[in-house]
């Protein structure tokens, strides 16, 4: 998994991954409940700036992270703007209905699921598995068997895929190239068979290999990384603290729009 | 004192063992001791159950893998070490240095102590990594498996059990295994479950022998049974040493030089890529009808990439020309992993597959899927699922059912990877007899032997180019004599 995270070496590597984690769910919360559009707007550009100053992934791949995030926020705002109800409708064609209130509303979805997908890329970009599952257990308490199950599921990934490049192959040789529907459907199924045959095995193998090395999923244990606390975890709690308060004070010093309260409208 | 001199004795008496999917027992009152220090080699065909010995010698069965059994007395050491088949599927880590840390924490080591030890226990494997943290999926499958090793010394194991732990080695990464296990076991009691035995049986010195219904036939010196039961051995498809010798008695191979020559394939200025580098490439080759091409060259040097690339499963640029009329179809490719391959749910069905999809005649394919079923001795399982088939009538039906519309060439990525001798020496004739009514047959190999027997012409690959291209009959002859090696005794030959 190491290789897609490009610089391992910037600040929020070092910061604690349990307490990351507890304080980005904590972030979702506060953003599920704010229903002022303005602070939406604001809080969307402080964390697009602070992912991309402190985002593990390459400038390539973060470009097109961040497309993706934006095209799958702008779809699903869609949905309310189209269909929303309100009064002050600014165009109409058939079902669809598109009014100031509706576009309130659905420019606000759309910056929630902005941020959230920020959010967990700020998450996912900068935390290695092996130091985050090892805070798990060792700040949050999580059973070991879930945290090195985990583990060893991450390192089935890159053999999956591997995995689905030769049955794609295979099936090509095969002759299995039809189009339609059923033809589809019936490679699906191919696919689904052939690599659910593999992992299952694989995963059955790995169980046994490490109760082999005698795994016990109730003894206590060392740990090979102890995962602590620095001043990294300071500096993090207070780069989160600005920019969410940052992003309230903006909304109430620029204004951006005048929908402070979308669901009332 | 006494307790120390009284010699150690483990195993199991009377074991009686199910599987669930079979309705019949599986060992019926089977007994098998062994003492400390000793080094024995279990034999028997595949599927006869000596992994499940193994596996309930140890404990894992039924501790980690529940299986319906009995045993009057089982003896389990305290202390072993368990090595496992697949290179791949041993691991829980990522890193190299956080697979042995995991079995060290399991065994409460201080953290303090943890790097030395580590680096300790790469040494002892001979995997002296610069920096043990390592990706293990950077390793090659032989640097693997020598890693499980390190990480089951990290247990300090009086018994090491290793199931096949060879067998899907390539010839380099076998030799080096079983140095490292020479090293590390002299002062361990080693149980070995293994088929291709010529590089165990230097370091082993007792033999059990099973039948197909997991009874021991023989169990003695290696000399007494190696000596005593031939007939089993080839019977039940061992890699004993001077197998090949018998076999190629029957089988003459090819050793008359090929004239009159058609070309069948033309590659011209070849590159293959992989992620947009260039992993292989060639400025010109020719080949021709009926020829026996064997592909050859370290592991990574870039052979199935050259046949995937000529098989337009990779990106590819240049000329790729083949010389078939337009009803001759395509030449027919072979996976090394058979699962892959299969797109149906029957035996039979996946033998038409090919032939239904050219909308042939239904009646002509009934015909022609019983005709091969019957060749390559799958009748019985013509209707079970190709999942449910063993490794060998797996390895079959995927070469079946690609050669099943009689293609001009085929080509197949080693085709005889983790067979056992029976079953590769059943693939060569095969594949002899169809060169003779003109199919032409590339393959990519690790197995001298069928380098040196059977390959009309052999190319060897290194670093994504192709170095050399021998006329097999003349080259080889000649390359062998310069040196100095007798071409009629068989060994590991590595280029």
């Amino acid at each position: 998994m190491g290789e897609i995270q490009g610089n391992t070496d910037k600040w929020f590597f070092k910061i604690n991954p349990s307490f990351k984690f507890l304080i980005i769910d904590a972030l979702f919360i506060v953003y599920l409940v704010v229903s002022n559009l303005n602070t939406m707007i604001w809080a969307a550009c402080l964390f697009l700036i602070l992912y991309l100053a402190v985002n593990g992934f390459s400038a390539r791949l973060s470009f097109w992270l961040i497309i993706l995030t934006l095209w799958v926020s702008v779809f699903s705002s869609t949905a309310m703007i189209f269909f929303g109800q309100g009064t002050h409708v600014l165009f109409r064609w058939y079902l669809v209905v598109i009014s100031e209130e509706s576009l309130a509303r659905g420019t606000l979805i759309g910056l929630r699921t902005f941020i959230f997908s920020l959010l967990g890329l700020i998450m996912a970009s900068t935390s290695r598995p092996v130091p985050f599952f090892y805070s798990l257990m060792q700040q949050l308490r999580v059973p070991v068997k879930y945290a090195y199950g985990c583990l060893a599921a991450f390192r089935m990934l890159p053999m999956m895929a591997e995995e689905f490049v030769h049955i794609r192959q295979a099936m090509k040789v095969r002759g299995l190239r039809q189009k339609g529907i059923k033809a589809m459907y019936e490679r699906i199924k191919r696919y689904a068979l052939a690599m659910l045959a593999q992992s299952i095995r694989r995963a059955q193998r790995t169980a046994v290999a490490m109760e082999a090395k005698r795994f016990s999923m109730t003894e206590s244990r060392t740990y090979y990384y102890e995962i602590g606390w620095s001043r990294m975890d300071l500096l993090f709690s207070g780069v989160i603290v600005a920019v969410v308060i940052g992003g309230f004070l903006l909304s109430g010093w620029f204004p951006l729009t005048p929908y402070t309260h979308v669901i009332d409208h | 004192m006494s307790l120390i001199n009284k010699p150690v004795r483990w195993g199991v008496d009377r074991l009686r063992l199910a599987f669930p999917e079979k309705k019949s027992m599986f060992f019926k009152d089977l007994t098998f001791h062994y003492q400390k220090g000793e080094k024995i080699l279990l034999l028997g065909p595949s599927g006869c159950g000596k992994s499940t010995l193994l596996q309930v010698l140890s404990g894992l069965v039924p501790g980690s893998v529940e299986l319906p059994m009995k045993a009057e007395k089982l003896d389990v050491p305290e202390s072993w070490g368990f090595i496992f088949q697949d290179p791949d599927t041993q691991f829980c880590m990522p890193y190299a240095d956080e697979e042995i840390a995991f079995v060290l924490e399991n065994r409460r080591i201080e953290r303090g102590k943890m790097p030395g030890l580590i680096r300790h226990y790469l040494n002892l494997v001979g995997l002296s990594l610069d920096d043990p943290h390592r990706l293990i999926s950077s390793l090659s499958g032989g640097m693997k498996q020598r890693l499980a090793i390190a990480s089951i010394l990290a247990l300090e194991p009086d018994v090491l059990f290793l199931d096949e732990p060879t067998a899907l080695l390539d010839p380099d990464g076998t030799t080096q295994l079983w140095q490292t296990v020479r090293r590390i076991g002299a002062d361990r009691t080693v149980l070995i479950v293994e088929h291709k035995i010529d590089q165990v049986l230097g370091f082993i010195d007792r033999i059990v022998l099973f039948d197909d219904k997991g009874r021991i036939i023989a169990d003695g010196s290696k000399q007494n049974v190696l000596s005593e039961h031939r007939k089993e051995l080839d019977k039940y498809g061992i890699w004993y040493p001077g197998v090949w010798d018998r076999f190629e008695a029957e089988n003459p191979g090819n050793r008359e030089k090929l004239t009159g020559l058609k070309p069948l394939l033309e590659l011209d200025n070849f590159r293959v890529y992989r992620n947009k580098e260039i992993k292989f490439s060639l400025s010109h080759l020719t080949v021709y009808q009926g020829e026996w091409i064997a592909i050859i060259g370290e592991n990574g040097a870039g052979k199935s990439t050259m046949v995937e690339g000529i098989m337009d499963l990779l990106r590819r640029r240049g000329k790729v020309c083949w010389r078939l009329a337009k009803d001759d179809g395509q030449a027919a490719f072979v996976f090394q992993n058979p699962e892959y391959q299969f797109v149906t749910d029957r035996v039979d069905e996946e033998l038409g597959f090919s032939l239904t999809l050219k909308k042939k005649d239904s009646q002509m394919i009934h015909e022609q899927v019983n005709r091969v079923l019957e060749q390559f001795s799958l009748s019985e399982q013509r209707d079970q699922h190709p999942f449910q088939l063993s490794v060998g009538q797996k390895k079959r039906l995927s070469v079946a059912s690609a050669l099943i519309d009689h293609p001009k060439a085929v080509i197949l990525d080693e085709p005889t990877f983790g067979q056992d001798a029976r079953n590769t020496f059943a693939l060569l004739d095969l594949f002899q007899s169809l060169r003779k009514d003109g199919t032409t047959v590339i393959m990519v190999t690790h197995e001298m032997e069928i380098v040196r027997h059977f390959a009309t012409r052999v190319l060897k690959i290194e670093n994504g180019r192709l170095v050399e291209d021998l006329d097999q009959v003349t080259d080889l002859r000649r390359k062998e004599e310069e040196n100095g090696r007798d071409p009629g005794k068989h060994g590991q030959v590595v280029f």
